[in-house]
């Protein structure tokens, strides 16, 4: 049940990396992060507690939003979702998170809940963390004893658990510059047009003219956490993407989740639907040039 | 048609300007010095549960506590939050069997969130952390979450006079066979050539008024009980008060805040009771209780949900024979409103078609829901979901066109309507069908549906519906007004009727300057202060325009009859010889012979007296109209509704195209507002049709009472709509108007419902009809 008052805990608002990661060590478990803060100040409001939270906002260097054809695209601590949206650079390279920033949440959320947020909410429902997945992405982590990169694939260990540590504060994801004829997209489908995902599909596909060279299929709200589905990019590696192909993997996709019943949908009717959500995202991915035959 | 100065015109709504400039006080923006803060200790462990132990000690040594109270602490009369006792004759509330079944705290939880306790605070803060220490044991009991559980005999009884956990069933006395029915049903069954019928479900719709509840109480050094409350019925509140604390009416006084939104939600008492007996406890000191969305959820009455059986006999040239039908209501933890809406769901269904017979039982069954109670529409849009979608399943089994069938057999003028004796008085149903059916290509799209195919499939349905304004002659409908002429010939309309943001101060305030011939500004309307104002059985029923126009508008004839009067002994002059323009009152037939309003206003009060002679000059004192007025009828707002829809065949989902809603309403005082009933009701009635629903787990924990679980419609999911205002004047309404607050809600439900239907040949008997619904049924 939610409180309308927040528990008591400790602002600490540090001015730099370094004196993030100096009271990371010092707190670890007891403390908290607090960016955006649209997830942690609901969960305050629910039987959350923490001693500390550690505010971002005044600390410099963590709003990049950088692209470069060769290194590929930063998005720092503090950008947030509605940022996203404004960049010409993501909306050209990678689709799927554009269309991801499009629907997440709602404008007020949009301005403030960043991209990383998303990523370190560890849910299978997030949109921006899914077209990410997708997109290969990776999460720059620092402690008082460096930095070290974990990817996405191996980044969310369950429900709300990540590989991060608890003296260490994610700076960074990095997405890998598109090789050429990469397309992208993401779709979701919601009980309104503002809700959380009831399932979320994305895609990442490496085109050759309608061949499909090598392909990143992820899918949310299946399991505890997002996932990649490797049956289906195995289907599509290599091959040409007809609407027989597309059949197949409308088939395929429901042996690769396990998706539960919730307060959004159930599992049965996810399992129903799932294939056909990953068809249209293909579809959708390829939408521009036609290449599904 | 009569040309009117400030009637059907968009004036600027009284409550527009404060309400968007942030300048409106709700309950919670209320601060008073010395105020205390109530956190109410509710049981989130167990729907149905017996309290072994309960105790209070280590909350009352938190910093910051000033009293923590238990049951025994409080008033232990039992009480009935709702109202619906106070608006029917003492010998029918005996009929009817209203029980009082609620406390202010329970030693027996009936529902997840029960109240057990209660912690009074320095601060909202040090109330909370003290209501965590509270400690309760339980015994867990069975829950019985359906009807059909807890009628079982071996069930737990809530209540021992109401045996079977039956709460409500249409009372013999009044109701022969329990049933409200007119007609042989069995024997016209016999002559039908075709029967259809089902059972459906209908869901437990929560308002999502956008203030929760919120209320402040102080019990004053005069002894008197106040209470700031949003509530929609000050008055009876007031007198409910009054019974629960057992003071005299003149010791309680309700002091109404702006309303948030109402729906019914606050039809009635909700954490009133409370508040005040937290108040009671420490009196001079004012205490305030805020709610989460999360507990205003389960405190708060919602739509009654339950299962719905019909069935409905035609004969083969579509001549309605017979319904039969029984809604079974899963009532929810206390009686409050078990009788009303069980009587009124069959009510609105009888009120529709012209049947040779027709038979509805309706039973309330305590259940280990939340409450229900009322909810816009008051079993109107439960009826629209079942009764519309048969009607639909006849046509197609008879061939014939919804459109067709509906105009040739809904009830109209010189029926009985939805109040057996009471004949409707003014129907303008058909051209409402007409014009929605020509806005929106009725029969071009209807022939194009028939064969399709692929993936995405189109449909269009109707459903049509009666309403009310105002209850009468079932409750009694009352309201008292007066209205004071003040010097400068302006005036100050008394009364208790509220706005909850339907903009009935507006319309009333545009009845109150057309009637005394004065300009919209000068109108004032003075409410929310129960000391002040008479009589208002309070806002429900669709009648506030309707009734309380009725009062305004009596009552400021008055006015202007003292006011014409008066000018007609200054000029020397019959009264029917005079008129008054731009506030003049002329004598017909000259140019020169007149006086101003302003000058007879001013007399009254400034100059009415010689001060030479001493002389008395025209009639001293200030003109006050008055009215205590009951209406003469209920002024029956018919509506029809086109809906257009598109499924997607391979994921179930369906997104309503376009909505035409075409309203007979009599007539629109303020078409602005009339067409903001329509769009909000809109929203609520697809709302309940494709996504809203309250529900439990097992044990009946809640699983979705808040608004990241619950989905209503946002503006962007929205289809395209018209609202069509069809304009024919009901002989006892106000200028001619009929109600249009519940209306909007009802067809969009039946016609959503039927255009699904439409698209994909099945139709979905439970509502609300998700995708996970249709995809089941599609797919084979």
């Amino acid at each position: 049940m939610t409180s309308r008052v927040m528990r008591d805990f400790d602002l600490l608002l540090p001015e730099s990396v370094t004196e993030v990661v100096t009271l990371l060590a010092r707190h670890k478990d007891k403390s908290a992060i607090l960016a955006g803060g649209t997830d942690l100040l609901v969960a305050l409001k629910f039987d959350y507690a923490i001693d500390n939270v550690i505010s971002l906002a005044l600390v410099p260097g963590l709003g990049t939003l950088r692209f470069d054809p060769q290194d590929g695209l930063v998005i720092g601590a503090k950008v947030t979702v509605a940022e996203i949206l404004k960049s010409a650079e993501v909306k050209a390279n990678y689709p799927a998170l554009w269309q991801a920033a499009q629907v997440f949440a709602t404008p007020q959320l949009r301005n403030t809940a960043t991209v990383l947020g998303n990523i370190m909410r560890a849910s299978p429902a997030g949109d921006c963390s899914l077209a990410i997945l997708a997109l290969g992405g990776t999460v720059l982590l620092q402690s008082t004893a460096g930095q070290r990169e974990v990817d996405l694939d191996n980044f969310w260990l369950s429900y709300a658990v990540t590989a991060r540590q608890d003296d260490e504060l994610a700076i960074a994801v990095k997405i890998p510059a598109p090789p050429s004829g990469q397309k992208s997209a993401f779709r979701r489908m919601t009980r309104t047009t503002e809700d959380l995902s009831k399932l979320g599909a994305a895609v990442s596909l490496h085109m050759a003219g309608n061949v499909c060279q090598q392909a990143r299929v992820a899918m949310g709200c299946v399991g505890p956490t997002l996932v990649r589905l490797p049956a289906i990019e195995k289907i599509l590696a290599g091959a040409k993407v007809t609407t027989e192909l597309l059949q197949d993997i409308v088939g395929s996709v429901a042996a690769e989740i396990n998706p539960i019943d919730d307060q959004r949908s159930s599992a049965d009717y996810r399992l129903k639907v799932a294939g056909v959500l990953v068809r249209r995202v293909i579809e959708q991915a390829l939408d521009n040039e036609g290449n599904v035959q | 048609m009569t040309e009117y100065a400030v009637i059907g015109k968009k004036v600027e709504r009284v409550d527009a300007r404060i309400k968007v400039m942030g300048g409106a006080l709700y309950a919670a923006d209320i601060q008073m010095a010395g105020m205390l803060y109530g956190k109410i200790v509710r049981c989130y462990d167990y729907a149905h549960a017996r309290v072994t132990g309960l105790d209070l000690s280590e909350a009352a040594k938190c910093p910051g506590v000033v009293t923590v109270l238990g049951p025994e602490d409080v008033t232990t009369k039992a009480y009935n939050a709702s109202v619906l006792d106070m608006m029917v004759s003492t010998d029918m509330r005996t009929v009817l069997g209203d029980i009082d079944d609620q406390n202010i705290f329970t030693d027996h939880v009936k529902h997840y969130g029960d109240a057990i306790a209660a912690i009074i605070a320095i601060s909202e803060e040090a109330a909370e952390r003290a209501a965590e220490k509270v400690k309760a044991t339980y015994e867990e009991l069975p829950v019985y979450l359906t009807a059909e559980a807890s009628k079982q005999p071996d069930a737990i009884q809530f209540r021992p006079e109401k045996p079977g956990n039956l709460a409500f069933q249409l009372p013999e006395m009044a109701f022969p066979n329990n049933s409200y029915a007119w007609g042989d049903v069995d024997k016209s069954f016999a002559d039908a050539d075709i029967i259809v019928e089902d059972t459906f479900y209908v869901p437990k719709q929560k308002q999502c008024q956008m203030e929760p509840g919120n209320y402040i109480a102080l019990y004053d050094d005069q002894q008197r009980l106040n209470c700031w409350t949003s509530t929609q019925m000050p008055k009876l509140v007031q007198k409910k008060l009054a019974n629960l604390f057992e003071l005299p009416m003149t010791r309680v006084k309700i002091n109404q805040t702006v309303i948030g939104g109402g729906f019914g939600a606050r039809l009635g008492m909700v954490l009133e009771p409370e508040t005040c007996a937290l108040a009671m406890a420490v009196p001079g000191r004012p205490v305030k209780i805020l709610s989460t969305r999360e507990e205003d959820w389960v405190t708060s009455p919602s739509r009654h949900p339950g299962k719905y059986w019909m069935r409905m006999g035609f004969k083969k040239d579509g001549t309605p024979v017979a319904c039969d039908a029984k809604f079974e209501n899963y009532k929810g933890a206390y009686y409050v409103d078990a009788s009303g809406t069980a009587f009124t769901t069959g009510a609105w269904l009888g009120g529709m078609y012209k049947f040779d017979s027709l038979r509805y039982h309706g039973e309330s069954y305590y259940t280990n829901q939340s409450i229900c109670g009322a909810f816009r529409g008051y079993g109107n849009p439960q009826t629209n979901f079942v009764m519309e979608q048969l009607v639909d399943r006849g046509c197609v089994e008879l061939g014939v066109d919804p459109i067709e069938w509906r105009k040739k057999w809904h009830k109209t003028i010189g029926d009985d309507g939805w109040c057996m004796g009471v004949p409707y008085n003014s129907c303008a149903l058909d051209e409402c069908l007409d014009r929605a059916a020509a806005a929106i290509g009725w029969a071009e799209k209807r022939e194009k549906y028939k064969h399709q195919s692929g993936n995405i499939r189109r449909g269009i349905g109707v459903a049509v519906m009666n309403h009310t304004s105002g209850a009468m002659p079932m409750l009694l409908e009352h309201t008292v007004c007066d209205v004071i002429l003040h010097q400068d010939a302006t005036a100050t309309l008394n009364l208790a009727c509220s706005d909850m943001g339907q903009g009935s101060h507006t319309t009333l305030r545009q009845v109150a300057a057309e009637t005394l011939g004065f300009n919209y500004e000068d109108i004032y309307i003075a409410t929310g202060n129960s000391d002040a104002a008479g009589f208002d059985i309070g806002a429900h029923a669709s009648r506030t325009l309707y009734v309380g126009g009725g009062a305004v508008k009596q009552a400021c004839e008055d006015a202007r009859r003292q006011l014409f009067d008066r000018a007609a002994l200054e000029l020397e002059e019959e009264v029917g010889n005079l008129y008054m323009e731009d506030k003049i009152i002329h004598v017909k037939g000259t140019s020169n012979k007149s006086i101003s309003v302003q000058t007879l206003t001013d007399q009254g009060i400034n100059n009415f007296m010689n001060p030479e002679t001493g002389e008395l000059i025209g009639q001293p004192g200030q003109i006050k109209g008055y009215a205590s007025f009951f209406p003469p009828h209920n002024a029956p707002p018919f509506g029809a509704t086109i809906a257009e829809v598109e499924v997607d065949m391979e994921t179930g989902e369906v997104r309503v195209l376009q909505l035409v809603n075409a309203h007979d309403v009599g007539k629109a005082i303020h078409p602005g507002v009339v067409e903001g009933q329509l769009d909000g009701g809109a929203q609520q009635g697809l709302g309940m049709v494709l996504t809203e629903e309250t529900y439990y787990d097992d044990k009946g924990i809640c699983l979705n009472n808040s608004f990241t679980d619950y989905k209503m419609l946002g503006p962007s999911d929205m289809p395209k709509m018209t609202n069509i205002l069809v304009e024919d004047a009901d002989p006892t309404g106000p200028f001619g108007a009929k109600s249009v607050g519940e209306a909007g809600i009802v067809p969009p439900v039946g016609a959503t419902a039927n255009a699904i239907f439409n698209a994909i040949g099945i139709q979905i008997l439970e509502a609300p009809i998700t995708p996970e619904k249709v995809l089941k049924a599609i797919i084979i």
